[in-house]
Protein backbone atom coordinates (compact mmCIF):
# COMPACT_ATOMS: atom_id res chain seq x y z
CA UNK A 1 0.00 0.00 0.00
CA UNK A 2 1.13 3.76 -0.73
CA UNK A 3 2.40 5.17 2.74
CA UNK A 4 0.76 8.13 1.61
CA UNK A 5 -2.72 6.34 1.06
CA UNK A 6 -4.95 7.71 3.79
CA UNK A 7 -6.43 4.72 6.14
CA UNK A 8 -9.84 4.01 6.46
CA UNK A 9 -11.24 5.74 9.58
CA UNK A 10 -12.69 2.36 12.04
CA UNK A 11 -16.33 2.47 11.97
CA UNK A 12 -18.11 1.83 15.68
CA UNK A 13 -21.23 2.13 16.62
CA UNK A 14 -22.68 4.86 18.96
CA UNK A 15 -22.34 2.42 22.20
CA UNK A 16 -18.31 1.80 20.98
CA UNK A 17 -19.04 -1.50 19.02
CA UNK A 18 -16.40 -2.41 16.45
CA UNK A 19 -19.09 -2.71 13.19
CA UNK A 20 -16.52 -3.83 11.39
CA UNK A 21 -15.62 -7.07 13.11
CA UNK A 22 -19.10 -7.96 13.12
CA UNK A 23 -19.10 -7.23 9.25
CA UNK A 24 -16.13 -9.48 8.94
CA UNK A 25 -17.87 -12.21 11.47
CA UNK A 26 -21.25 -12.22 8.97
CA UNK A 27 -18.79 -12.95 5.62
CA UNK A 28 -18.04 -16.27 8.09
CA UNK A 29 -20.54 -19.33 7.78
CA UNK A 30 -21.68 -20.48 11.35
CA UNK A 31 -19.56 -23.52 11.11
CA UNK A 32 -16.36 -21.05 10.31
CA UNK A 33 -17.15 -18.73 13.14
CA UNK A 34 -16.92 -21.69 15.70
CA UNK A 35 -13.55 -23.00 14.27
CA UNK A 36 -12.04 -19.47 14.66
CA UNK A 37 -13.51 -19.63 18.04
CA UNK A 38 -12.13 -23.04 19.29
CA UNK A 39 -8.92 -21.85 17.73
CA UNK A 40 -8.89 -18.56 19.60
CA UNK A 41 -9.74 -19.90 22.84
CA UNK A 42 -7.21 -22.77 22.63
CA UNK A 43 -4.60 -20.06 21.71
CA UNK A 44 -5.81 -18.26 24.88
CA UNK A 45 -5.38 -20.61 26.72
CA UNK A 46 -2.35 -21.77 25.95
CA UNK A 47 -1.01 -18.60 26.65
CA UNK A 48 -2.20 -18.63 30.51
CA UNK A 49 -0.66 -21.96 30.78
CA UNK A 50 2.81 -20.51 29.56
CA UNK A 51 2.23 -17.46 32.02
CA UNK A 52 0.74 -19.68 34.55
CA UNK A 53 2.04 -17.63 37.94
CA UNK A 54 3.06 -14.35 36.24
CA UNK B 1 -4.43 -29.63 29.96
CA UNK B 2 -7.09 -31.00 27.79
CA UNK B 3 -7.70 -29.06 24.23
CA UNK B 4 -10.87 -27.16 24.69
CA UNK B 5 -12.70 -29.03 22.28
CA UNK B 6 -16.40 -27.14 21.88
CA UNK B 7 -17.02 -29.19 18.34
CA UNK B 8 -16.44 -32.57 20.01
CA UNK B 9 -18.96 -31.44 22.59
CA UNK B 10 -21.50 -31.16 20.70
CA UNK B 11 -20.96 -33.74 18.54
CA UNK B 12 -20.86 -36.12 21.41
CA UNK B 13 -24.30 -34.78 22.68
CA UNK B 14 -25.66 -34.87 18.83
CA UNK B 15 -24.34 -38.48 18.05
CA UNK B 16 -25.96 -39.82 21.32
CA UNK B 17 -29.20 -39.05 20.98
CA UNK B 18 -29.62 -35.76 23.31
CA UNK B 19 -32.10 -32.77 22.38
CA UNK B 20 -31.06 -29.61 23.48
CA UNK B 21 -30.76 -25.93 22.42
CA UNK B 22 -27.29 -24.28 22.13
CA UNK B 23 -27.54 -20.80 24.20
CA UNK B 24 -25.01 -18.41 25.78
CA UNK B 25 -21.97 -16.99 24.09
CA UNK B 26 -21.74 -19.74 21.54
CA UNK B 27 -24.72 -19.32 20.58
CA UNK B 28 -24.17 -15.39 20.00
CA UNK B 29 -21.16 -16.79 18.27
CA UNK B 30 -22.83 -19.08 15.52
CA UNK B 31 -25.38 -15.70 15.09
CA UNK B 32 -21.57 -14.09 14.01
CA UNK B 33 -21.63 -12.26 17.20
CA UNK B 34 -17.80 -11.32 17.91
CA UNK B 35 -17.57 -12.34 21.49
CA UNK B 36 -15.16 -14.65 23.35
CA UNK B 37 -16.43 -17.49 25.45
CA UNK B 38 -15.36 -20.81 26.99
CA UNK B 39 -18.20 -22.70 27.72
CA UNK B 40 -20.98 -24.76 26.04
CA UNK B 41 -24.70 -23.78 27.29
CA UNK B 42 -27.09 -26.48 26.45
CA UNK B 43 -30.38 -25.95 27.63
CA UNK B 44 -31.82 -29.64 27.45
CA UNK B 45 -35.39 -31.52 27.02
CA UNK B 46 -36.32 -32.99 30.34
CA UNK B 47 -38.09 -35.73 29.22
CA UNK B 48 -37.67 -39.13 30.71
CA UNK B 49 -36.03 -40.51 27.90
CA UNK B 50 -33.78 -37.35 27.01
CA UNK B 51 -32.63 -37.23 30.25
CA UNK B 52 -31.24 -40.99 30.16
CA UNK B 53 -29.60 -40.57 26.88
CA UNK B 54 -27.93 -36.93 27.95
CA UNK B 55 -26.88 -39.07 31.34
CA UNK B 56 -24.77 -41.40 29.06
CA UNK B 57 -23.48 -38.79 27.15
CA UNK B 58 -22.22 -36.93 30.46
CA UNK B 59 -20.71 -40.30 31.90
CA UNK B 60 -19.34 -40.84 27.97
CA UNK B 61 -17.40 -37.16 28.34
CA UNK B 62 -16.13 -37.76 32.69
CA UNK B 63 -18.44 -34.82 33.27
CA UNK B 64 -18.11 -33.88 36.97
CA UNK B 65 -19.26 -30.59 38.61
CA UNK B 66 -16.92 -27.67 38.30
CA UNK B 67 -17.24 -27.08 41.75
CA UNK B 68 -14.94 -28.82 43.89
CA UNK B 69 -13.31 -30.82 40.87
CA UNK B 70 -10.90 -32.58 43.06
CA UNK B 71 -14.18 -34.52 44.81
CA UNK B 72 -15.17 -35.52 41.32
CA UNK B 73 -19.26 -35.34 41.57
CA UNK B 74 -20.98 -36.98 38.97
CA UNK B 75 -24.50 -35.11 37.66
CA UNK B 76 -27.78 -37.52 38.77
CA UNK B 77 -30.70 -38.24 36.89
CA UNK B 78 -32.72 -36.21 39.93
CA UNK B 79 -30.29 -33.10 38.85
CA UNK B 80 -31.33 -33.38 35.14
CA UNK B 81 -34.63 -33.53 35.95
CA UNK B 82 -34.63 -29.92 37.64
CA UNK B 83 -34.83 -26.73 36.26
CA UNK B 84 -31.23 -25.79 37.84
CA UNK B 85 -28.43 -24.78 36.27
CA UNK B 86 -25.32 -27.65 36.34
CA UNK B 87 -21.68 -26.36 35.77
CA UNK B 88 -19.64 -29.01 35.18
CA UNK B 89 -16.05 -30.07 33.55
CA UNK B 90 -15.70 -32.68 30.75
CA UNK B 91 -12.74 -34.03 29.05
CA UNK B 92 -13.40 -31.52 26.62
CA UNK B 93 -13.56 -28.22 28.53
CA UNK B 94 -16.41 -26.59 30.74
CA UNK B 95 -20.31 -27.48 29.57
CA UNK B 96 -23.37 -25.94 31.54
CA UNK B 97 -26.31 -28.19 31.31
CA UNK B 98 -29.65 -26.02 31.94
CA UNK B 99 -32.93 -26.71 33.14
CA UNK B 100 -34.36 -23.39 32.30
CA UNK B 101 -32.96 -20.19 31.29
CA UNK B 102 -33.95 -16.38 31.55
CA UNK B 103 -37.17 -16.13 33.56
CA UNK B 104 -37.35 -19.75 33.62
CA UNK B 105 -37.35 -20.53 29.78
CA UNK B 106 -37.51 -24.13 29.33
CA UNK B 107 -36.55 -26.45 26.14
CA UNK B 108 -40.07 -26.52 24.86
CA UNK B 109 -40.86 -23.27 25.04
CA UNK B 110 -37.76 -21.94 23.15
CA UNK B 111 -37.84 -24.65 20.33
CA UNK B 112 -39.93 -21.64 18.38
CA UNK B 113 -37.25 -19.26 19.42
CA UNK B 114 -34.62 -21.51 17.83
CA UNK B 115 -32.85 -22.71 14.41
CA UNK B 116 -31.05 -25.56 13.35
CA UNK B 117 -27.46 -24.53 11.78
CA UNK B 118 -25.12 -26.18 10.72
CA UNK B 119 -21.91 -26.11 12.52
CA UNK B 120 -19.78 -28.38 11.63
CA UNK B 121 -18.92 -31.04 8.76
CA UNK B 122 -21.49 -33.16 9.39
CA UNK B 123 -22.90 -31.91 12.29
CA UNK B 124 -26.24 -29.72 12.77
CA UNK B 125 -27.62 -27.96 16.23
CA UNK B 126 -30.58 -26.20 17.35
CA UNK B 127 -29.49 -22.54 18.12
CA UNK B 128 -30.84 -20.12 20.30
CA UNK B 129 -31.96 -17.11 18.16
CA UNK B 130 -30.27 -13.95 18.59
CA UNK B 131 -33.32 -12.25 19.54
CA UNK B 132 -34.15 -14.21 22.14
CA UNK B 133 -30.65 -14.08 23.18
CA UNK B 134 -30.89 -10.48 23.42
CA UNK B 135 -34.53 -10.54 25.85
CA UNK B 136 -32.98 -13.10 28.16
CA UNK B 137 -29.92 -11.27 28.42
CA UNK B 138 -31.36 -7.78 29.28
CA UNK B 139 -34.04 -9.79 31.54
CA UNK B 140 -30.94 -11.21 33.46
CA UNK B 141 -29.72 -7.74 34.01
CA UNK B 142 -25.98 -8.96 35.72
CA UNK B 143 -23.14 -7.12 34.51
CA UNK B 144 -21.25 -9.72 32.77
CA UNK B 145 -25.15 -10.27 30.78
CA UNK B 146 -25.36 -6.43 30.18
CA UNK B 147 -21.66 -5.79 28.67
CA UNK B 148 -22.22 -8.05 26.07
CA UNK B 149 -25.36 -6.75 24.86
CA UNK B 150 -24.58 -4.24 22.81
CA UNK B 151 -21.94 -6.28 20.96
CA UNK B 152 -25.15 -8.66 20.21
CA UNK B 153 -27.42 -5.56 19.35
CA UNK B 154 -24.97 -4.64 16.67
CA UNK B 155 -24.92 -7.86 15.23
CA UNK B 156 -28.61 -8.41 15.10
CA UNK B 157 -28.68 -5.04 13.18
CA UNK B 158 -25.99 -5.87 10.70
CA UNK B 159 -27.16 -8.87 10.29
CA UNK B 160 -30.99 -7.67 9.40
CA UNK B 161 -28.87 -5.06 7.17
CA UNK B 162 -27.35 -7.46 5.61
CA UNK B 163 -30.51 -9.74 4.97
CA UNK B 164 -32.13 -6.46 3.69
CA UNK B 165 -35.11 -5.92 6.41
Amino acid sequence: MDSGDQAPAPEYSEDGVDLSLIRWMLTLTPAQRLEFLEERVNEILAIRERNAGA
Amino acid sequence: MPEHKLTATLRALREGGVEFILAGGLAAVLHGAPVTTFDVDIVHSRTDENIARLLAVLESLDAVFRIQPERRLKPARSHLAGTGHLNLITRYGPLDVLGSIGSGLTFAELVPHSTELEIGEGLRARVLDLETLIEIKAGLGSEKDLATLPILRRTLEEKAKRQGR
